[in-house]
């Protein structure tokens, strides 16, 4: 998985602390499957101060989706409320931390139309 | 809504006829719905092929009803050997109890039958008339009918089940029914909501046996009641109104699933039964004496839906304050934009407008520390995302042509923003409200800044800020033939000059200078816009006035009762009271429950208060305005740590009494007696 996954992740981890994420402690995992294997990714939050690993531990919520969804997600393409919505995400435990998450997620690519 | 039953619990409620029968087509609002899907459509209860009579209804609850029905139907004369009684509560799904008793004195077999389905349509689809793109099935497996809906990995799911032996086929439920004399029979009937593939089955929280109401709100409604404070009058008008608000606001509060088990105001019911963040803005603010609780959720759930990126679909900019969010299909799969939508203009500056006013009741510094960043980040909008026009005046524009919403303001209707003569301007618009909310917004950031954040040079940017819009606003809006603050400014910086209510949301956001307020309050309390009963949105006399129009003419009483905080704010104590006797008078002929607007019509020509056909009732602002009356009656204004109680109301209203006033003094009384004299033809003009 290269990817835009892959640097999403590596760049809040190289952050260490999401100014946006000041409110939110505990553990986040998000599973991504292709079909074939699962990656798992660890995001521990500690009143935004965060760090991102691929350890087993016991998370507050779990998040499960495809692979190819999430990389449309973090580059834009994919609206992460509107998918869980469509039923394509799965979500076990506190789902405050993800809504808190997902405002790290980008908007749509085509940018701001101004008048 | 006539003859129609409405119980919900959060955001599940059910709409039926008064035999508690659903027939729903696609554009009727009957049925089970739930997180803005129709569950059922289709729920008729019919004993030997034929419908049944009602014969009363009691609505035991907010969540909860009965319905006592008689068979055959047509009779002016009802003598019946047997009587049915459907008790009906909603939470998570719905639980009735179906209970038929014969009172003859020889057996009897019934063919008792329920009819089911589901049209599975989103909220949208019911309001719209649209079709759908899914593909449904039904199914009878291992006792329970399975209604399904599916489209990709979008599913819903009703499951419907009876506690006595049944028949069930794809179309509904059988009972053969044997009753002696004198007998009784009785099922418990189960309908469950589920979404998603595999789907989370949660049992409909009301069980036989169960006589205490759990209803998904923190707490029942009588320690509600009992934690507000108590109103005591000679107006027995005015302890009915005030009491319904309090019980349609417990009815109103509903928890999203973020919010921690704690609940904030929906916007009206049942249509409206989700986040909006002016509404619940507004609802919070005219709350704040009586249930300050109601403010601190909705301050924490708006803020964590706070607005983070630029996505044009959803109108959405960092740091910008929801509009709407809704959950259904067509907001699922993208075909509207509420997964949340963000297209309000207002509802980012009242963000800190609440904020701060909250402080100022709780002395809850606690919150204010904690939602800091979000604070900064709204107003950090106001400057960096709303200025459209570079004129330094908040304006709006879609940027989702297609589902958007063009008027981002409270009068939201495509023709309530008008010239004199009519015409409607272009956009961007710069409406006036707005700019006296982003005033309002930089003073109360300012004080926040300099006492709660520790930070000074931040607070001294704002109150630069707040004097120079408030400089130019007075010389860019004032229109000087007519001495009123223009509706707004067009694309092209000029006047959209028609005389509107939004100018008592001017006197309530302080950015009206001294000099002008006179004129202001006159116009207010004068023939083109008070009608007796309360302050029309648009004065008579304008292009596009009509008395029945949306927001051209009608009277809203959630906007009367901010007016009237305006007027109280520059010390027209009495115009205020005026306008509050109007709004409560008006109330005494809704039973208390204040519609969404009433016609603009003269009081002295109907007589009574012309309710505007609408769907939705209580409305949350509605419900909050007889609250905000009571506190700019009573002159209720914190002080440090003090509790100011200043009175002006109508002598009508005698003795008032408003006991243990929750805030920052712990518990205070305030007390006052009606002294303000209302002229005989129910108006009194604003003295020149």
């Amino acid at each position: 998985m290269t990817d835009r996954t892959t640097e999403f992740f590596e760049e809040l981890d190289a952050r260490g602390h999401e100014p946006l994420l000041e409110k939110a402690t505990g553990i986040l995992r998000i599973d991504l499957s292709d079909g074939k294997r699962r990656l798992r990714w660890l995001v521990t939050i500690k009143k935004g101060d965060v760090t991102v690993s691929h350890a087993n531990a016991k998370a507050d919520c779990v998040v499960r989706m495809d692979q190819a969804l999430f990389e449309r997600i973090v580059t834009g393409k994919a609206n992460a409320t509107a998918s869980v919505l469509r039923g394509l995400v799965a979500i076990e435990g506190d789902s405050q931390l993800l809504v808190l998450f997902q405002r790290l997620f980008p908007g749509p690519p085509n940018g701001r139309k101004r008048s | 809504m006539n003859g129609l039953v409405q119980i919900l619990d959060g955001n599940t409620f059910v709409v039926s006829d008064a035999r508690g029968d659903i027939e729903a087509s696609l554009t009727d609002p009957t049925g089970l719905f739930s997180f803005d899907s129709r569950f059922l459509s289709t729920w008729i209860l019919t004993v030997d092929g034929e419908r049944l009579n009602p014969l009363s209804v009691d609505d035991l609850q907010y969540f909860e009803s009965r319905f006592f029905l008689v068979p055959g139907t047509g009779t002016v004369y009802v003598d019946a050997k047997t009587s049915v009684i459907r008790r009906r509560a909603v939470g998570d799904g719905f639980h009735e109890e179906l209970t038929i008793l014969n009172h003859d004195d020889k057996a009897v077999d019934l063919k008792v039958r329920i009819d089911a389905a589901s049209d599975f349509a989103d909220l949208f689809e019911v309001k719209d008339a649209l079709k759908k793109k899914g593909r449904y099935s039904t199914e009878v497996r291992k006792g329970r009918l399975l209604l399904s809906y599916d489209r990709g990995s979008y599913g819903r799911r009703t499951v419907i089940s009876a506690t006595a032996p049944a028949k069930l086929d794809e179309k509904g439920l059988s009972f053969a029914v044997h009753l002696e004399p004198q007998g009784e029979w009785t099922t418990d009937l189960e309908v469950v909501t589920a979404s998603g593939a595999g789907g989370t089955y949660t049992r409909p929280k009301y069980q036989r046996g169960q006589r205490k109401p759990q209803p998904n709100m923190e707490r029942g409604l009588d320690h509600w009641l009992s934690a507000a404070p108590r109103l005591e009058s000679d107006s027995d008008s005015l302890k009915a109104t005030y009491r319904r608000s309090l019980v349609d606001l417990a009815a109103l509060r509903f928890s999203p699933p973020i919010a921690g088990g704690r609940s904030l105001p929906a916007a009206g019911l049942p249509w409206f039964m989700t986040l909006f963040g002016r509404d619940s803005i507004f609802t919070s603010l005219q709350a704040l004496p009586f249930t300050p609780e109601l403010a601190a959720t909705t301050i924490q759930v708006l803020g964590d839906w706070q607005g983070s990126r630029v996505d044009d679909f959803r109108d959405e900019d960092p740091g910008r304050i929801l509009h709407e969010a809704r959950y259904g299909e067509m907001t699922a799969f993208e075909e509207r934009p509420h997964s949340p939508y963000y297209g309000a203009a207002d509802a980012t500056p009242l963000y800190v407008v609440l904020l701060d006013e909250y402080e100022r009741w709780t002395g809850d510094r606690r919150l204010v520390r904690a939602f800091e960043r979000e604070a900064r980040a709204a107003l950090a909008w106001i400057d960096d995302y709303a200025d459209l026009m570079d004129n330094g005046y908040v304006s709006y524009q879609r940027r989702n042509e297609d589902t958007g919403l063009e008027n981002q303001c409270w009068k939201d209707s495509w023709d309530s923003i008008s010239y004199r003569d009519g015409r409607i301007p272009g956009f961007p618009r710069a409406t006036c409200e707005l700019q006296g909310y982003a005033y309002d917004a930089k003073v109360r950031g300012a004080r926040l800044a300099r006492e709660i954040w520790k930070d000074p040079a931040f607070a001294d940017g704002l109150e630069r800020q707040a004097a120079d819009l408030k400089r130019r606003f007075n010389r860019d809006f004032w229109v000087e033939d007519g001495e009123y603050f223009a509706l707004g400014l067009d694309n092209e910086g000029k006047q959209i000059d028609a005389l509107a209510s939004n100018n008592g949301h001017l006197l309530w956001s302080g950015i009206v200078d001294k000099s002008k307020a006179k004129s202001v309050a006159r116009h207010l309390m004068g023939p083109r816009l008070f009608s007796g009963w309360g302050v029309r949105t648009l004065a008579e006399g304008e292009g596009r006035y009509n008395p029945i129009g949306y927001h051209v003419g009608t009277v809203w009483p959630f906007d009367c009762s901010f007016i009237a905080w305006g007027l109280r704010r520059y010390g027209f104590k009495e115009e205020a009271a005026v306008i509050a006797a109007g709004i409560l008078d008006a109330a005494e002929y809704f039973d208390g429950r204040l519609p969404e607007a009433f016609g603009g019509y003269e009081r002295g020509v109907t007589k009574y208060p012309v309710q505007y056909p609408t769907a939705c009732s209580p409305q949350a602002w509605s419900t909050g305005t007889p609250l905000l009356l009571l506190r700019t009656m009573l002159g209720l204004e914190p002080q440090g740590d003090h509790l100011i109680v200043d009175p002006a109301l109508a002598e009508n209203i005698g003795l008032l009494a408003l006991l243990d006033i929750p805030g920052r003094w712990g518990r205070v009384d305030a007390f006052a007696r009606g002294r303000v004299e209302i002229a005989p033809d129910l108006r009194r003009r604003a003295r020149s």
